[in-house]
């Protein structure tokens, strides 16, 4: 397996809030918790879980977007050409002129509202060639750009209130593909879209990530994932702000280890619409020790969480993939 | 509680109609200033009708007005006469009518207090006016905008605190007492320019003359009207910075700048293209005490001269002229914004 | 924060208030009482504030003036929300063309420059206090008219207004004793909101020399005065009338922007002069 262009590890992101906050009493919202993974040339690595884990929250936190009063703790080890850069540690300056956009680039959620409503899709495209990669053609490229992500270039003298859903969709692409970024994070870039278009939007990732980008597909969509086998590579399923269970997306899917895995397949249209009893926990509250068992405490035998077992290309929480309980 | 199938919003992939060439912005602004337009001439003639009506009320002989001292010694024949000659005997809207009849064929009266005829009066003196508040209008517009969007980039900074506190400050005090504070700072402790007039006594008319007198009034009129121009902007600007569209352009690497004056700042500036029309009023408040304290030879100077005076024709017309300026003036920026906003016109 | 503000506010309206009404009394000396001998001098021991072209004592004058100025403005505010409120509940409670024409009434007052009206209304009744108030109470009432039309509106559909007229209460009698009384809290904080406009206003008209006469002391005049002996170097003929004034303003911009903010009245209310 090649190198990882991304190496993200023990990363927790921490919003305080209230008032206690300002007096250094702990009430905070716990977004991510000790999350590590890492993103390799080639390959596609899918994030799923449930709307509220916090999921959403790592692609800011990897490209330092968060508000200021987020703290965010642990490594994410940038190693693509270019020298290594942790990005939870680089000076503003650093992630702004090298790495935002030209080494990592971010698919924001909602293509709709993530384009200035006052200007033209290729004044925005063209802006955004001229300043990442100088010295271009700009109008030349974005017309690449364009065709690239399956749009007309005649496409691109709309305004944005003139795009339909799927449109906005790729050039939020092409725009984030506009600066040649060695990974690439989407965030729910399928949020909102109907079928076909959802599968179109992972098929474009995919060819994103054929042409040598690393790609991470933050996604509460586990069915589309079955649905298209092939379209990513890894899966990381998350739980009340923790990883509970990695490993390549066929063998997970096949055979889930963690219950909370399979309790997400159930509830699928294919794993029989079985859904989920109880709610995921707030995660202003998380309770202490495994939340998923606390959630469901007859889902079989945990340790605890705290620890995670690897097992070759897979590692879960609570107990040991496949294995027996601890 | 299910992962995945609850029905997403659907999104129709059909592309929507082609883009909407500038043709269809023109005419949806001409379509907004025709519906306005059939607004204002109601106002007009309720307003200038209101005057006369008004001024009928009033316990003041209009020919005290039209004589004046020598209305104490005319006899009553006299009197009697001139009230015939200038129709003021009859009910006040046949004098209205006759007044707008002659408004329509551009008889506008003749003002006692200038001893000019009325259009005489608006030819010399509107020009001065303008240039008063055009340059006032464009630096307190120009240092808002600079100021502003400085304030909301570093919100917290120094330079925030200054500008926003000497903002709220500045609000509390009238044209007039700022006026006044500049004249005996500037033009009285200082020295560095003129107290008042067009030009020195006895100076002739040249445009370095006029640019040193022009200073201070302008500056004065610019600093009344900056503080809500500036709190505005920047107010607007903090909004927009924290838009997903902004955040969506400094993820992409774009240079603060750029993210700043390209995306932030057009989103921004739409509301303050409308608080431009609504100051309107302001403006012409402002206009006409700083060009009462200055000497400024100008229409709003000439507003008080006729009120003091009662000079009854000149009044009317000028009471005419500011409310349809502010009116079309508030028409404009409504009509701007539609030219500027895209998704406005697409509404149709 | 709003609550600081309120503080400040009110502790600063207050001692204006104690300055305006105790002073004139306990000097116990007429301000309008000119004496030439002791005409422009500066601040001393004497004479706090100083003295005006006519020897009046500036300490006591500025207060009397202050009184004055927030009286009439207090007057105006008051009447301004009396006009708005009542054109405000009845334009919501008739709906329909009444509605309409009422609002288009609105925005036609709105586009008249409210000082002009007022020097044409003030010019024509000149002097008289009952045209300084009137120009000021009928220029300003459209900003709580819009409030509390937009007030009743929202409680107009209510349950306990619906009962009360299939019990057979008159429109005008839902209006008076459901809608009004819950439109009040904001028409008053409108009120607060005006004041800074109306002793603007007030002395605005007076510095024209179209309010009150010279000898009479409002804020206006005594600028107006300001504005001559300025010329012959008297600085705090201007400095501490002016400093009345602004801080005034500022005191009830403090409290009517803290009360704004806690009635959730919208941001640009009471914005226009």
């Amino acid at each position: 397996m090649t190198a990882p262009a991304l190496t993200v590890s023990d990363l927790s992101v921490r919003f305080p809030t209230g008032q206690r906050a300002s007096r250094g009493a702990g009430s905070a919202v716990h977004a991510a918790t000790d999350v590590s993974f890492a993103l390799r040339p080639g390959r596609v690595l899918a994030l799923v879980g449930e709307s509220g884990c916090g999921k959403s929250v790592l692609a800011a936190a990897l490209l330092r977007l968060l508000p200021a009063d987020a703290v965010v703790t642990g490594r994410a080890l940038l190693s693509t050409d270019g020298p290594a850069v942790d990005l939870l540690t680089a000076p503003g300056r650093v992630l702004r002129r090298t790495v935002r956009g030209r080494r990592v680039a971010l698919v924001p959620q909602s293509a709709a509202t993530a384009l200035t409503p006052v200007r033209t899709v290729r004044a925005q495209l063209e802006e955004t060639v001229g300043e990442l990669t100088p010295g271009v053609d700009r109008r030349q490229r974005a017309d690449e750009l364009a065709i690239r992500v399956g749009l007309a270039p005649a496409d691109l003298d709309r305004h944005p209130h003139e795009l339909s859903g799927g449109m906005a969709q790729r050039v939020v692409t092409a725009l984030a593909l506009a600066g040649d970024p060695e990974v690439v994070l989407a965030d729910e870039p399928t949020a909102g879209l109907d079928r076909p278009l959802v599968d179109r939007t992972l098929r474009l990732l995919r060819e994103v990530a054929d042409a040598g980008c690393a790609v991470l597909l933050i996604t509460h969509d586990l069915g589309a994932l079955q649905r298209s086998p092939g379209l990513v590579d890894d899966l990381a399923v998350m739980y009340a702000s923790r990883l509970v269970e990695t490993g390549p997306a066929g063998a997970v899917l096949a055979a889930p280890a963690h219950d909370y895995t399979r309790a997400l397949l159930g509830a699928l249209p294919a794993g029989g619409l079985v859904p989920i009893p109880g709610s995921p926990p707030a995660l202003t509250d998380l309770p202490p020790g495994c939340a998923w068992h606390a959630r469901r405490p007859d889902s079989g035998p945990c340790d605890g969480g705290g620890t995670v077992h690897v097992d070759g290309l897979r590692a879960t929480r609570c107990r040991p993939p496949g294995g027996a309980p601890c | 509680m299910t992962l995945t199938e609850l029905p997403a919003p659907r999104v129709d992939d059909a592309a929507p109609a082609a883009p909407r060439p500038p043709r269809v912005r023109w005419r949806a602004a001409g379509r907004l200033a025709r519906r306005r337009l059939l607004f204002v001439v109601p106002v007009l003639v309720v307003v200038s009708g209101g005057v006369f009506a008004v001024a009928d009320a009033s316990p003041f002989d209009p020919l005290a007005g039209y004589l004046g001292d020598r209305y104490l010694t005319a006899s009553e024949q006299a009197q009697a006469r001139i009230a015939d000659e200038l129709g003021t005997g009859r009910p006040w809207w046949q004098q209205y009518g006759d007044w707008l009849g002659g408004l329509l064929t551009g008889d506008l009266g003749v003002s006692r207090s200038f001893g000019q005829p009325v259009a005489q009066v608006l030819a010399e003196r509107l020009p001065w006016t303008l240039l008063l508040t055009g340059v006032s209008l464009g630096l307190a517009v120009l240092t808002a905008l600079l100021l502003g969007t400085w304030s909301a980039a570093r919100r917290g900074g120094w330079v925030d605190r200054v500008v926003t506190s000497t903002c709220l400050l500045l609000q509390a005090v009238p044209p007039f007492v700022i006026a006044l504070g500049a004249v005996a700072l500037f033009a009285l402790g200082l020295a560095w320019l003129p107290v008042a007039g067009l030009t020195d006594a006895g100076a002739e008319l040249t445009v370095g003359q006029v640019a040193r007198h022009l200073v201070l009034p302008a500056a004065v009129l610019a600093a009344s009207q900056l503080p809500w121009l500036l709190l505005n902007v920047r107010q607007s600007l903090l909004a927009a910075l924290a838009d997903d569209a902004v955040l969506a352009a400094r993820a992409r690497g774009l240079a603060e700048s750029t993210v700043v004056l390209r995306h932030a700042l057009p989103t921004a500036l739409l509301p303050f293209v409308t608080l431009l029309g609504a100051r309107l009023p302001e403006l012409v408040v402002g206009a006409v005490l700083v060009e009462e304290v200055f000497s400024w030879p100008g229409l709003a100077q000439a507003v008080v001269t006729s009120a003091v005076e009662l000079d009854f024709p000149l009044l009317a017309v000028l009471t005419l002229l500011t409310t349809a300026a502010v009116l079309l003036g508030s028409l404009l920026a409504d009509v701007a914004y539609v030219l500027l906003d895209p998704r406005v016109a697409a509404d149709g | 924060m709003a609550d600081r503000r309120l503080r400040a506010g009110v502790v600063l309206l207050v001692l204006l208030a104690g300055y305006a009404l105790l002073v004139p009394w306990l000097a116990g000396v007429d301000d309008r009482v000119t004496d030439f001998a002791a005409a422009r001098q500066g601040p001393s021991w004497a004479h706090l504030f100083g003295t005006d072209s006519a020897g009046r004592d500036l300490f006591v004058r500025t207060a009397a003036g202050l009184r004055v100025s927030l009286f009439i403005a207090v007057v105006c505010a008051l009447l301004s929300v009396l006009i708005g409120a009542l054109v405000g509940a009845l334009s919501a409670a008739a709906g329909g063309w009444v509605d309409r024409l009422t609002m288009r009434v609105v925005d036609g007052v709105n586009a008249v420059p409210h000082l002009l009206l007022g020097i044409v209304l003030v010019a024509l009744f000149r002097g008289s206090l009952v045209a300084i108030i009137a120009s000021i109470a009928l220029t300003h009432w459209t900003q709580v008219a819009r409030i509390v039309r937009a007030e009743v509106l929202s409680l107009r559909d209510r349950e306990h207004v619906d009962a009360a007229l299939l019990g057979g209460a008159t429109r005008w009698r839902v209006v008076r004793r459901h809608l009004l009384p819950a439109a009040l809290p904001q028409a008053l904080v409108a009120a607060v909101l005006l004041l800074p406009h109306a002793v603007w206003h007030e002395s605005t008209l007076s510095f024209l020399g179209l309010g009150l006469p010279p000898h009479a002391a409002s804020l206006g005049t005594l600028l107006q005065e300001a504005r001559s002996s300025l010329l012959l170097g008297g600085w705090w003929t201007l400095v501490f009338p002016a400093l009345g004034l602004v801080l005034a303003t500022l005191a009830v911009a403090a409290i009517g922007a803290a009360l704004r903010d806690r009635a959730a009245l919208p941001e640009r209310a009471g914005a226009q002069l």
